[in-house]
């Protein structure tokens, strides 16, 4: 038993669908049909005779879940019996890993940098789920809809290393940015759920877990709730006691739903209508080849390679598609320009149109077109925002938009001088209100310049014009 | 007319064929009043097929030739699932259910032109030595109703032998329920190795342990059924990746100089006297056309086989039959109260006293804090079981013992036996059965007009060679 020494002990058990395209033990789609109970077979129905028969792509995503945690992988796969009896399960067992996870000893760093134990990684299937008609309360009657029955899940059980509840939230936010980047996890569909354990120094430690917990936003709620309940109770001479408790994410409590004299026995045993399967070496490397580069080594790289701002790495890596863009930007212009760009304005643009990098049709060429104008001053920022505007609802040539369009930035300086010289002429009582001391009727002033180029001037420029001018 | 004949002539036309399923549907009926060997007749699938073979035969469609079982009945234990027959693996709990495929054995059946014609009884979903734990009646001995055919596949046994058309039985074997009943019936009984032949469709006793295999009235009837349902099957990850065998062929070879085991601890102590006798008469039957005899202890097996079986059937099978519950098929009961009284309530009123207590046992073998002394010890004497077994067919080509140590018992004898002493009843099979190796039942004798059976086992894939050994008794 670990010694504890935090104030918050909290440790989190997360099951995550992989996104395959048949379930675990069947031919079964996962995804398609809503209407109920139309994506099955006699497997996932658990009918008399039916037997599983292993989708090895879901192994191959289990597996490089693994690598990307840094775990120790079992050289066998072997799957167990967990036994016990539930509606919403087609055989009254669930097949699951017991004794030989398929991972384990593994590590994910938090955004801090401090290193979170996980201590195994194993592979199961979904059950079905349950509907009740009128609500969990008051329904008379729960309907089961297999289709979920039989997807593939994993399961990663963390050391209880996490020390607060920001903790808890920061490693869901980390996990979830692996399971994109090595594409094994729906991040916009795909379902996410946790179990955590939690206690506090004042009650010596005393377990209680909360169940089913949906979301990583959730987590950090249910969990602030649960301490500065745990931590009440003691100041009102309560107790703790170890019991399970869930989640009710409208109300934003915890409610007990059974004390734990004991432990569950779910009687593991193997599951001998699946085989053990050696995973050898030579499968490991096969996978190997196909693993990215992760996250948080980009975000060292962007960092010690690119010399950017941590705060800028850590955001462009959260982002696979974005991270790599960055890569190919930053070898063409000024790292930190493309930083700022990529992580400001095509992040901003693509936010607002609801867009994935993929989905935009924007792609590297465009940002290194843009941005070699912009660090050539070609064209000022304004046209620029402009200009990716443009790019998401159809992507184009940069270069040759920007001649067509005549969008060159004004650097004739008899040019702009004229601008800003009719511009003072229009606004006689800003350019007095400046005099008097009211230094924004100049914001003013700029601003009507920058109107009459369209944008194409640099405002700093224009400012120094004026003020030279009205002096 | 045995089978070869029979297909013969169906193919030349000389046999009606639906004619001639009517007239064994009637059989069948018949019969069944007096001995309760079905649970269910699918006279109307019989004569389906039958007529589809009818028109293949007048369009002299060339697949004929090559439709080994052409016309031949078979039967399927209740455990084996035919799609839109009533399958209950002779369970109450699955009155009423009838499955939505057809086992992978049931499908090569019949696409060599096998006509399925019923459902066989059996002990509940095959927890037993004698048939006699049945919802829907218990098979009586072809020899002499008063007395047991043997379990678990007794239904399919005494239809072997009992049927006086072409006709071979599918069975099913955990832990000698293919041996037992084919000694007790005087027919040939054909456990394959494990995942020789599909269990895709079978219904689950113990999923590490269970096998489908042939019982013939012939040696050949059971070579030729092995023959056709033998091989890899995608939809059974267990099934092995090796190639059927020409059983037929192979069973026609010499015996001359092949090696022979004969168990030490096998005879002796606890066998009847007569049971004996005939099975060592067996053993001079197989010297006399040249093969050649050794004693061979195995300790280990014969200790430990039993308590090892009963750990490992017992925990897969708590697990299997968790499904029954009465929610998404067979046996239903008023919807009220908690999810988990319903269920108690479902299997309470529909699983037979066998059931109940392996389940218990099997549930208790796997509980934490129990588990490490007997499912899993269970699990690593099996290890030791297979090792001891492997040294053996380094020198020998087969292993010989009784297949069981009695003549077929009283029904009022059995009433009379202990659930141990009802275990030890396949004291010789279980060894072979967790090991997964090959073992035929060969009729070797009649004591009182009563059938012995010899036991005969083979290694890994090696049936071919008990099929060889078996052709010697051939009738």
């Amino acid at each position: 038993m670990k010694k504890f020494t935090s104030d918050i002990v909290i440790g989190l058990e997360i099951h995550t669908e992989l996104n395959t395209n048949t379930k675990l033990f069947c031919g079964c789609p996962t995804k398609g049909s809503e209407e109920p109970n139309t994506r099955t077979c006699v497997t996932c129905l658990g009918m008399p005779g039916s037997k599983p028969v292993l989708n090895k792509k879901a192994v191959e995503f289990a597996l490089k879940l693994c690598m990307a945690l840094n775990c120790e992988i079992s050289p066998e796969l072997v799957f167990s019996r967990k036994s016990y009896f539930y509606p919403d399960m087609a055989k009254n067992y669930q097949i699951s890993q017991y004794e030989i996870p398929l991972g384990k000893k593994g590590k994910l760093r938090l955004g801090s940098g401090k290193e979170i134990g996980i201590t195994r990684v194993h592979m199961e299937e979904d059950p079905a789920s349950l509907v009740h008609p009128a609500g969990m309360k008051e329904s008379a009657y729960v309907l089961v809809d297999y289709n979920r029955s039989g997807n593939p899940l994993v399961e990663i059980v963390t050391e209880p290393d996490l020390a607060s509840p920001d903790e808890a939230r920061d490693f869901m936010k980390q996990l979830i940015i692996v399971l994109s980047y090595i594409e094994i996890f729906d991040v916009n569909e795909g379902i996410i759920k946790a179990d955590a354990n939690i206690s506090v120094k004042e009650s010596g430690y005393t377990r209680v877990e909360i169940k089913n917990i949906t979301g990583f936003k959730e987590i950090e709620l249910a969990l602030m709730h649960e301490v500065n309940r745990q931590q009440n109770e003691i100041k009102n001479n309560k107790q703790i006691h170890q019991e399970t408790r869930a989640w009710d994410s409208e109300k934003g409590v915890t409610f007990s739903i059974r004390k734990k004299e004991t432990e569950e026995d779910y009687g593991y045993i193997i599951d001998t209508d699946l085989v053990i399967i050696d995973i050898t070496e030579k499968w490991l490397n096969e996978i190997k080849k196909h693993m990215p580069e992760l996250a948080q080594d980009k975000v060292r790289k962007f960092v010690e390679k690119y010399r950017i701002k941590r705060d800028d790495a850590e955001i462009i890596a959260s982002d696979r598609q974005l991270a790599e863009m960055f890569e190919k930007v930053a070898e063409k212009v000024d790292p930190n320009l493309a930083a700022k760009w990529l992580r400001r304005e095509l992040v901003r643009v693509l936010n607002y149109n609801k867009k994935e990098i993929s989905e935009s049709g924007i792609n590297e060429r465009h940002m290194i077109d843009l941005l070699g104008l912009i660090e050539k001053k070609k064209i000022t920022d304004a046209v620029g925002q402009q200009i990716i505007e443009k790019l998401i609802e159809k992507p184009f040539d940069v270069n040759e938009y920007v001649k067509k369009e005549k969008l060159e930035a004004v650097s004739d300086f008899s040019e702009l001088e004229k601008y800003c010289k009719e511009a003072i002429a229009e606004n006689p009582k800003a350019v007095e209100d400046y005099k008097k001391g009211e230094a924004k009727a100049l914001n003013f002033i700029v601003g009507s310049v920058m109107k009459k180029t369209k944008g194409k001037a640099t405002p700093k420029e224009v400012n120094d014009i004026i003020l030279r001018l009205i002096k | 007319m045995n089978v070869p004949e029979f297909v013969e002539k169906i193919r030349k036309n000389e046999i009606n064929i639906v004619e001639h399923t009517e007239k064994i549907i009637e059989e069948c009926r018949k019969i069944n009043k007096e001995y309760n060997y079905f649970n269910t007749i699918s006279d109307g699938l019989a004569l389906k097929q039958a007529h589809e073979i009818k028109k293949l035969i007048k369009n002299k469609d060339k697949s004929i030739q090559n439709k080994r079982l052409l016309g031949v009945a078979v039967s399927a234990k209740d455990s084996i699932c035919v799609k839109g027959v009533e399958s209950t693996a002779g369970s109450r709990i699955l009155k009423g259910y009838r499955p939505l495929f057809n086992a992978t054995v049931i499908e090569k059946v019949i696409s060599e032109g096998g006509i399925i014609i019923g459902k066989t009884s059996q002990d509940e979903f095959g927890f037993g030595s004698f048939s006699v734990f049945s919802w829907f009646g218990t098979p009586k001995n072809p020899f002499d109703k008063e007395r047991s055919c043997g379990g678990s596949s007794g239904g399919p046994a005494g239809i072997a032998k009992k049927a006086n058309f072409p006709h071979i039985s599918l069975g099913e074997s955990t832990g000698g329920s293919i041996a037992a009943p084919a000694s007790f019936c005087d027919v040939f009984g054909l456990t394959p190795t494990y995942g020789r032949n599909s269990r895709y469709g079978l219904i689950d006793y113990g999923n590490s342990l269970d096998k489908v295999g042939a019982i013939g009235k012939s040696c050949y009837d059971a070579a030729l059924l092995q023959e056709a349902i033998a091989g890899h099957d995608p939809n059974d990850s267990t099934s092995l990746n090796a190639p059927a065998d020409d059983y037929t062929e192979i069973m026609e070879k010499p015996v001359k100089g092949m090696k022979i085991g004969i168990i030490k601890e096998a005879f002796g102590k606890g066998n009847d006297k007569s049971v004996e006798k005939y099975v060592n008469e067996g053993i001079d039957r197989l010297k006399e056309e040249g093969a050649e005899f050794e004693e061979i202890s195995l300790d280990l097996p014969i200790k430990y086989g039993l308590a090892t079986y009963y750990m490992i059937a017992t925990s897969e099978a708590s697990t299997n039959l968790a499904k029954y519950c009465g929610m998404r098929y067979g046996a239903v009961e008023k919807l009220e109260g908690s999810f988990n009284e319903y269920f108690t309530k479902v299997r309470s009123a529909n699983l037979g006293d066998e059931a109940k207590r392996r389940i218990i046992m099997g549930t208790f073998a796997r509980m934490s804090g129990f588990r490490d002394a007997y499912y899993i010890k269970a699990m690593k004497v099996r290890t030791l079981i297979i090792n001891e077994y492997k040294k053996a067919f380094r020198k020998f080509d087969a292993l010989v013992s009784p297949s069981v140590p009695i003549l077929p018992p009283k029904f009022s004898e059995i009433e009379k036996l202990t659930p141990l002493q009802n275990y030890m009843m396949d004291i010789m099979l279980v060894s072979p059965n967790i090991a997964g190796l090959p073992h035929l039942s060969v009729p070797v004798g009649y004591e009182k007009n009563l059938p012995v059976g010899m036991l005969l086992t083979g290694d890994h894939l090696q049936e071919g060679k008990l099929l060889q050994l078996g052709s010697v008794f051939e009738r």
